[in-house]
């Protein structure tokens, strides 16, 4: 059987000119995409990635669909972020998928915990997925979607 | 010439493997060397692979870092939510350091919410078993390996 994993991307991730420097410049979702799908499609794994504006939709998403894959990958991006008031609905959202017992991995682009990242004068807290990758750029999802994969191969021992 | 990556590791993961298995896997830190190792020759990556118990050791070690490496892996363990001058020492390098944990320490007691290391490295990753020094050594290889590699401010 083909396992699944679903990708989700949140509010602003359309536009990453901000997030790559270096050999990460002119980084986009769809670059992003085309990596996560090549790799997976080595891997044997079906793939499903998505982008919404919408934080709500995020949450459904998490809470709804995440029931018929295998593993997800999550970028929250502002969803994340303690001061917002959809962090606690991510956060018990994250944990319905947790309480399944399937792989979460949390993705950010930048480290969040960074010196010179802009806290607003609150801490950035992750919502305590089981995998937490952040500073990697379009690394970070390679690395959620390895991880995923080396559990299935866990798993199935 | 070989890049050199530091893998440091911090006070109890000598115990691995028979430690809470339950929260940390049942691979031991030597498994875990074989692999980093297995690794990095694979990439052409000399590795240096150690734990210590003792902060200053640790300390010790990063410092020589600064001479010889141009990447560091740091699994701090505990000393990540205590040390100060664990922090300034990270600080002092210049090259590429990722923060890392087999466990994810935002799940587990608020006493480990807090990292003194995160500020100061270029990534954190957490949470992916010991599967992610594997993981992270890929990534340090593709980074150190490219003619420009990025560098955060």
């Amino acid at each position: 059987m083909t396992r699944k994993i679903l990708i989700l991307n949140g509010p602003g991730l359309t536009d990453l000119g901000d997030y790559g420097d270096g050999n990460d410049r002119g980084l986009t979702l769809e670059k992003v995409r085309t990596e996560c799908t090549e790799l997976c499609h080595s891997l044997g794994i079906e793939l499903d990635f998505r982008q919404t504006e919408d934080q709500d939709e995020m949450v459904r998403w998490i809470k709804k669909d995440s029931e018929g894959y295998d593993g997800v990958i999550i970028n929250p991006v502002g969803c994340s972020r303690a001061a917002t008031v959809s962090f606690p609905v991510y956060r018990s959202a994250i944990r319905t998928i947790a309480l399944l017992r399937k792989p979460v991995v949390e993705v950010h682009m930048n480290n969040i915990f960074s010196r010179s990242a802009e806290t607003t004068g609150s801490v950035n807290e992750p919502a305590g997925a089981m995998g937490l990758v952040c500073g990697l750029g379009v690394h970070g999802y390679l690395l959620g979607i390895r991880s995923i994969a080396h559990r299935f191969e866990l798993d199935a021992v | 010439m070989a890049k050199t990556i530091y893998v440091v590791n911090g006070p109890n993961l000598n115990l691995l493997g028979t430690r809470e298995p339950e929260i940390y896997g049942a691979s031991t830190l030597k498994d875990i060397e074989d692999r980093c190792r297995a690794t990095g020759t694979r990439h052409g990556l000399n590795v240096v692979f150690f734990q210590s118990n003792h902060e200053g050791v640790i300390i010790d070690r990063l410092q020589e870092a600064i001479d010889k490496a141009q990447g560091i892996v740091i699994n701090a363990a505990a000393y990540t939510h205590t040390s100060i001058a664990i922090h300034d020492a990270l600080r002092a390098f210049k090259g590429f350091k990722i923060e890392l944990h087999i466990s994810n320490p935002h799940l587990r007691e608020p006493f480990r919410h807090v990292s003194f290391v995160s500020p100061v490295v270029d990534a954190v990753v957490a949470g992916l078993g010991t599967y992610g020094y594997e993981l992270v050594l890929d990534v340090m290889a593709a980074e150190l390996n490219k003619d420009e590699f990025r560098r955060s401010a």
